[in-house]
Formats: structure tokens, C-alpha cells, sequence
């Protein structure tokens, strides 16, 4: 279950199953659609972000996630898997976005703007441990930080990194060390 | 190709004051409703296309209406009476040949 | 915090590209072996990991920095549950019945021009409701089985439903099943010669000062 710390106005669908509100949404029940949003929107953005390494695509990404959700959720053969499923869509539009922004650059034959995270920082002594974390993945390259996020905050096993990335396992295995070791280095200098 | 007769325009209105109906709608493709919608949102109102939807052939109208009703009547009587309206608004308006009117009742809205 | 990593030096022996150099900073492991280590939760004990500073050290990095991960998760989570609503009625607004109309269904009218038809979508939705409208279940997935675009060919319904604890299943399911018919009877001219109900689940009934919100 997630964190929800809103209070929200209560529908006695809020403490369904992932199940029962993955099955009445792909009968088009919206409510319980919404329940999903509800739930798992805040991690998906948040994944979004991690990904594409600032949030001003974000909410569009989110966004364009939930609608293939909608339209596809009749092909979700187990809807208790629906969590893995979302951030498996929202992980592939992600992507996508990358790709577009790398396009885009080629033609525009400039530097890509730095992310808002790249941004000079003023790294004050008593930073804590969980900004230093936020800057280091922010500054990780891409395909360990698409790895490490997806491990991280989708849960994905090495096997469904690899599916996904369409890398091979050793690849993946690699790229999850890499971002590891690098990542408990810098926290090490931050301390 | 489709013309829209000048009162046709008025179906959307017409359909919408049936007793019964709780909503109205695109009826015509995706691809119509959503291009509308975006040029509705491009242009900060509301979607320029007629809800209903009304395609003129060689044999004379087809119109399609796409509905949503309360929960206190059937949909057989107020997709009927959509129907009836509509009927009667043609026979109105210069009475055209009519090969169908078609109401889709999409959702019943629970009464609260 | 613990203050039990000395210096920099020590993570020179996780060197980032050369493997023989971590493992022999960490007693013969990788910092990845440790990694699977403390997901398996330390268990089965291996003394050549649990016996050595330098893997320790390495552990209680991985340790501090699952925390971090953890903490800025729940961070974001809670910046995230404190925006406004609009984005939530953003996606909501931005999809459609269309993709789950499903199949029509005909309604009769005396006028040859006429078709009236109720969406499979819409008479799910029925079902559902009748199931929301009475106390201690959940509707679940509702299944048209047979051909209901052919007038009076008889149909049947399966439904999906989760009873809270402590119900009398079979009297609730009856109860449910005669809603049903009445309701389908109201909204659609289907012969129904079954609605199969199969209770699928159990859990916990949901707070009880839970109101329904109409969006």
C-alpha cells in the first residue's frame, strides 16, 4: 500500500484491492480508476522525474501513462500486478521522452539544456544524506540511473531491467553495480 | 463530406433537454472528437463539432447521437424519446429523407 | 550517525573500474555480492563477510544508503500528496468512455429508422452500481457471455464479487442477484438466463465513516 498523507474525501473504494479496482476499471469504472491515480500517481511522478532528471515534462509523461492505462487495462491479465504494470508504462514513456529530447537535440545541433538538478548548488556543510543522495542520482549517467530507479523505486527484478532496457542481464548487473559503487562513494564524501 | 443544415446545429440543444438525458456525447469518430477537442483547447473553449453527429449520403440523414441517462427512467424510453425528437425536429426542417437515427445510451448515471 | 568509516582512503577500495582492486578491499567480495547479501538479510551468515572490517564497513554504507533512498522516497511521496488536486481531474477529464463501451446492445422502437442501442459499458456499470448501493461487497468484473447484439437470444452474466467478513454469502448473494435482474431488466431488453456470482474474495471492511464521493 502507499503512502497517501492527504486526507482525501473517502470513497469506499479507497481500500479496495489492486485487484478489484485494476478488474472495475478495465470494465470502465472511472471511480476506481481514480483510486488508481490516487494511489500510484505520486510514485509515478516521482519516477518520472528521477528518470528524465527534472519535472518539467513530468506532469505530461504522467499524464500520457494513465491514458494508455485506461485504454489498455483489459490486457492486464492479473490486476494485483497493476502497481508493476503502471511503472512499466510510465518507465517506457519516460524513455520515449528521452529519446525525443536526444532527437531533438541532434537537430537543433546544441548542448542539451542542463537539468534543473545540474544547476549550481550552493553545498552547504550540513546538507543531509538524503539531498546528497537526490543531487548523485540526478548526475548519474542515464542508463545507470534508469536502471537504478527502476530497481529501486519500481521494484523490478535484474531479469525485468533487462526485459525492459532490452539489455543484456550482464549489462544490467554492471550498470546496477556502477551506479551503486558510485553512488556509496559520493554519500561517503558527503557525510 | 458533410454539410450541416442550418438547423441541425440545434440537435445538440434539442437532444439535450429530453427528460432523461444526463448527457451528451461526441458521437461522430474518434479522430473528429478529439481533433475538435484539441482545437477547442487550442482555442480556450469549448469543442467546435456538434455532439451530434449527422453524415449526409446519396440515400438521405444518418444521425447518431451518443447519450448518458439518470438512473429513474429506462433507457428504452428516453432513447426513445431522443429518437422522437429528433424525428420530429427533421420533419421540421424541411423534412429530409432519414435512413437512420441512431441513440447509443453510453452510461446510466447512478441516482445519488 | 555512526562515525565508524575512517577516511576517503578506505574507498579506494571500491574502484570503480577495476574489480580485482574491490575484491581486494573487501576480502575477496564485490560490493555487489554484499548488496545481495544484505537483501537476503544477511542469512545464511557467511563469517568471511560478517568477519571482515572492510566488509562491514562496505555493508553499513550499503545500509546507510538504502536509508537515504528510503527517506527521500518518502520525502517525495509526501511533497507529491501535498500538491492540488488539478492533476487528478487533468488525467481524468483527458480519457474517454469510448474505450470501454464494449458491445451494443439493442433497444426496441416501433420506427424503422430508428436504432437504439445501450453500450455492454454502460450495463456494466449498472451491475457495478447495484453491487455499490448495498452494504458489506465489492463488485468486481462483470462478463456478458453470449451474443447480446441479437434480440432475445438468452444471455448470461458472471460477476466477480468481494464479500467483507462475517456476511451470510449465499443470502447476500441472492439478494445481489435479484437487484441485478431487476436492474438489467430496467436498462436493457436482454433475456438473462443466468447471473453466475462468484465470490472471489475476502477482506477487511473499510472504514465505516467512509462516504461515497460523487466526482
Amino acid at each position: 500500500m502507499p503512502s497517501t498523507l492527504r486526507e482525501q474525501v473517502a470513497s469506499p473504494l479507497a481500500g479496495a484491492t489492486d485487484q478489484m479496482l485494476s478488474d472495475r476499471a478495465a470494465d470502465g469504472d472511472l471511480r476506481a480508476f481514480e483510486v488508481l491515480v490516487r494511489r500510484y500517481g505520486p510514485l509515478m511522478r516521482i519516477y518520472a522525474t528521477r528518470v528524465l532528471g527534472s519535472n518539467d515534462e513530468t506532469d505530461d509523461v504522467v499524464q500520457e501513462s494513465f491514458i494508455t492505462a485506461w485504454q489498455q487495462l483489459g490486457t492486464l491479465d492479473d490486476g494485483s500486478a497493476v502497481k508493476s504494470w503502471l511503472m512499466r508504462i510510465v518507465s517506457r514513456k519516460s524513455i520515449d521522452r528521452l529519446r525525443a529530447r536526444r532527437l531533438h537535440v541532434n537537430i537543433e545541433d546544441t548542448d542539451a539544456p542542463a537539468p534543473e538538478s545540474h544547476a549550481p548548488h550552493a553545498l552547504a556543510e550540513a546538507e543531509s544524506q538524503t539531498e546528497a543522495l537526490a543531487r548523485v542520482l540526478a548526475t548519474l549517467p542515464e542508463d545507470q540511473r534508469r536502471c537504478w530507479t527502476l530497481r529501486e523505486l519500481a521494484e523490478y527484478s535484474y531479469g525485468d531491467i533487462a526485459d525492459e532496457l532490452n539489455l543484456p542481464l550482464s549489462t544490467v548487473r554492471g550498470l546496477l553495480a556502477r551506479a551503486r559503487k558510485t553512488l556509496l562513494r559520493e554519500m561517503e564524501e558527503w557525510r | 463530406m458533410t454539410t450541416v443544415l442550418p438547423s441541425i446545429e440545434k440537435l445538440d440543444a434539442l437532444v439535450r433537454q429530453v427528460v432523461g438525458v444526463d448527457a451528451l456525447y461526441p458521437a461522430g469518430s474518434i479522430v473528429t472528437a478529439v481533433l475538435a477537442a484539441t482545437l477547442g483547447a487550442v482555442a480556450h473553449r469549448a469543442p467546435i463539432a456538434p455532439l451530434v453527429h449527422i453524415a449526409h449520403q446519396a440515400d438521405g440523414l444518418r444521425v447518431t447521437a451518443k447519450i448518458g441517462i439518470g438512473a429513474a427512467e429506462s433507457s428504452a424510453d428516453v432513447s426513445g424519446r431522443v429518437h422522437d425528437a429528433i424525428a420530429e425536429h427533421l420533419r421540421h426542417s424541411g423534412n429530409p429523407t432519414v435512413v437512420q437515427i441512431a441513440v447509443i445510451v453510453a452510461s446510466v448515471r447512478p441516482s445519488d | 550517525m555512526t562515525e565508524l568509516t575512517p577516511t576517503n582512503r578506505r574507498f579506494l577500495a571500491f574502484d570503480l573500474n577495476d574489480t580485482e582492486r574491490e575484491q581486494a578491499g573487501l576480502h575477496g567480495h564485490t560490493i555487489e555480492q554484499l548488496s545481495d547479501y544484505l537483501d537476503r538479510g544477511r542469512v545464511p551468515a557467511d563469517p568471511s563477510i560478517d568477519d571482515s572490517p572492510e566488509c562491514e564497513i562496505a555493508l553499513r554504507g550499503l545500509e546507510r544508503l538504502r536509508r537515504a533512498q528510503q527517506t527521500l522516497l518518502d520525502k517525495d511521496l509526501k511533497r507529491e500528496s501535498l500538491r492540488d488536486d488539478s492533476w487528478v481531474a487533468s488525467i481524468l477529464d483527458n480519457i474517454t468512455l469510448e474505450a470501454h463501451a464494449g458491445r451494443e446492445i439493442p433497444l426496441s422502437h416501433p420506427s424503422p429508422t430508428a436504432r437504439l442501442v445501450v453500450t455492454e459499458g454502460a450495463v456494466r456499470g449498472v451491475l457495478r452500481e447495484v453491487g455499490d448501493r448495498m452494504q458489506n461487497l465489492f463488485v468486481g468484473r462483470c462478463v456478458l457471455v453470449g451474443d447480446v447484439s441479437v434480440p432475445g437470444t438468452p444471455i448470461s452474466i458472471m460477476v466477480d464479487v468481494t464479500v467483507f467478513p462475517g456476511q451470510n454469502i449465499p443470502l447476500l448473494a441472492e439478494q445481489l442477484r435479484h437487484a441485478m435482474y431487476v436492474a438489467l431488466h430496467k436498462y436493457t431488453e436482454l433475456v438473462v438466463a443466468a447471473i453466475d456470482i462468484t465470490v472471489s474474495d475476502l477482506q477487511a471492511l473499510p472504514d465505516s465513516s467512509a462516504q461515497e464521493k460523487e466526482h
